[in-house]
């Protein structure tokens, strides 16, 4: 594959605590390519949530490169054309990567339609008028278009998710990081919530998806990535991973799950 | 002299009704005063804390421009002497009794300074009033500072990661997501705080304010009286602080239903 499909460079990737006694991450290397949906499982405490939260710098690792569009943004300080040391402006690279949270960190002081529009409003993306268009027009896709004036209090769990999505949609975001989007949920809204995370897929959206939804990682992703101990034991298409799983890690852990 | 408690006590108690009524004004003022200067200094005390100021950061980076994972250099990066002082500040107000706070300013940094001597309203006397109200206010904006800084800091980190995965800056993030939540968690603390303050400004009769407690002490050196201007200032502290409570508390429910469903 071509160097300029390559959307996210990860090379070596090292969060260390207390001098290395703790590494929730240890030398995680992959790189992600544009539409790939890249689906992280692994046990709990592997670093599959801080690879991802690492990703847009939630979490700032301790050591490793991170490319986003070939710029190293764990830098503090990047050379500029002129090659001159300028600071990285990480918000403008956030901008292009959006988050969906276990939990879904709606604003509760602001409506439906006010989460959706005040970035791109504030961030001088859109104007008011367009963003409220746009908010509109996304609520309707993912079938809430009557809830726009309601506060998340008055969401129910898969609907909150949901409205948290398209909030990330709003940015046009280049890749979307899903970090246990339907942990928090009741099993019977699960569904709706993976139903509009296919159609993104589907519709050539990166993603990188942080679940224990295997039945999803089969069905969407088209790379599986096997984490624990910080570090990523396996990985490759679903159909490699689940059917002919090769690290007796990996064996154990579906053992369990499946 | 007679019983502790007797009609005739009262009686020449209230023949002093003029000093209660003068007290009530003074204590009102100085409460009110101490609010809103305590509040500012606590809203200051409070953005100094909460300063990103690190003159050794360079420190936590080592040679490869990496964030060190420990250690002393680690440790010393993070030193912030803004915020540190301002903490030594919160500390020993809170660690000291207001009553020697309150002398200290009076004896001390208002004989350095002169206050010009006039009366306002007639009878409230600036040079002793004022020193009150500073020392009230440096006393309150401490615990007010609290009071913010653990409003800031009780908002879910959910919040703000998800402001700033948005795009939002950090003070972005703080305007429009964390501040206007935490004021509305921390408007009933505020509130009580006021309440407390009519109360403990009774301290300022020591430093010869003539407020609700200057009051009674005048009426017990004119008539030898002290439970019954006592129990009138009692009732005087009681009707001017329960009340305020209980309005404070119907605007609390009023204003958590629009949080609800």
């Amino acid at each position: 594959m071509a160097a300029n499909d390559k959307l996210i460079q990860v090379k070596d990737l090292k969060k260390h605590y207390n001098k290395g006694v703790i590494r929730a991450l240890d030398g995680v290397t992959v790189d992600i390519c544009k539409g790939d949906v890249m689906v992280v499982i692994g046990p709990s405490g592997s670093g599959k949530s801080t690879f991802l939260r690492s990703l847009n710098l939630t979490e700032e690792p301790t050591g490793g490169e991170i490319l986003f569009h070939g710029v190293d943004i764990t830098k503090k300080k990047i050379p500029n054309e002129k090659g001159k040391l300028v600071k990285l402006d990480l918000d403008k690279h956030r901008q292009k990567m959006g988050m969906v949270f276990q939990h879904f960190n709606l604003f509760p002081h602001k409506t439906i339609l006010e989460n959706m529009t005040l970035a791109p409003v504030k961030l001088k993306k859109l104007s008011k008028a367009d963003a409220e268009a746009k908010a509109k027009s996304l609520l309707e896709r993912v079938g809430l278009a009557d809830r726009a004036a309601a506060y998340p209090i008055q969401l129910s769990g898969g609907q909150k998710q949901r409205v948290a999505i398209v909030r990330a949609l709003m940015m046009e975001p280049e890749v979307m990081l899903f970090d246990e989007p339907t942990s928090a949920l009741d099993p019977e809204m699960v569904g709706e919530v993976l139903e509009v995370m296919k159609e993104l897929a589907s519709e050539g959206m990166t993603m990188v998806v942080v679940t224990h939804e295997m039945g999803f990682a089969r069905e969407v992703g088209n790379r599986v990535l096997f984490m624990d101990e910080g570090k990523i034991l396996e990985q490759g298409a679903p159909s490699e991973i689940f059917d002919s799983p090769k690290h007796p890690r990996l064996q154990d852990f579906l053992s369990k799950v499946l | 002299m007679g019983s502790m408690i007797s009609q005739a006590g009262f009686d020449l108690t209230f023949k002093y009704v003029k000093l209660f009524e003068q007290g009530i004004v003074v204590t009102v003022m100085l409460a009110l005063f101490t609010v809103i200067f305590g509040f500012l200094l606590g809203i200051l005390l409070c953005i100094l804390r909460m300063t990103d100021i690190r003159p050794f950061r360079f420190l936590a980076i080592d040679r490869n421009g990496r964030l060190r994972d420990g250690g002393i250099l680690l440790t010393l990066s993070k030193f912030n002497p803004v915020s540190f002082l301002a903490t030594c500040y919160v500390e020993v107000i809170r660690s000291t009794p207001v009553l020697v706070q309150i002398l200290i300013i009076y004896h001390g940094l208002f004989k350095a300074i002169s206050l010009p001597k006039f009366t306002f309203f007639g009878f409230i006397s600036f040079e002793r009033f004022f020193p009150g109200v500073v020392a009230l206010a440096m006393n309150s904006g401490a615990y007010l500072c609290e009071i913010i800084r653990s409003g800031i800091q009780s908002i879910d980190g959910g919040q703000s990661e998800a402001a700033r995965s948005l795009g939002l800056s950090r003070g972005q993030t703080m305007l429009h997501i964390v501040l206007p939540q935490a004021i509305r968690n921390i408007l009933p603390a505020i509130a009580n705080e006021f309440v407390v303050i009519i109360k403990e400004s009774a301290i300022c009769y020591t430093i010869g304010v003539q407020d609700i407690m200057a009051a009674v002490e005048a009426v017990r050196g004119a008539t030898f009286r002290i439970m019954e201007p006592l129990l009138v200032a009692t009732a005087l502290y009681f009707c001017l602080c329960f009340p305020t409570s209980k309005i404070i508390a119907y605007v609390e429910r009023r204003m958590s239903r629009g949080s609800k469903r």
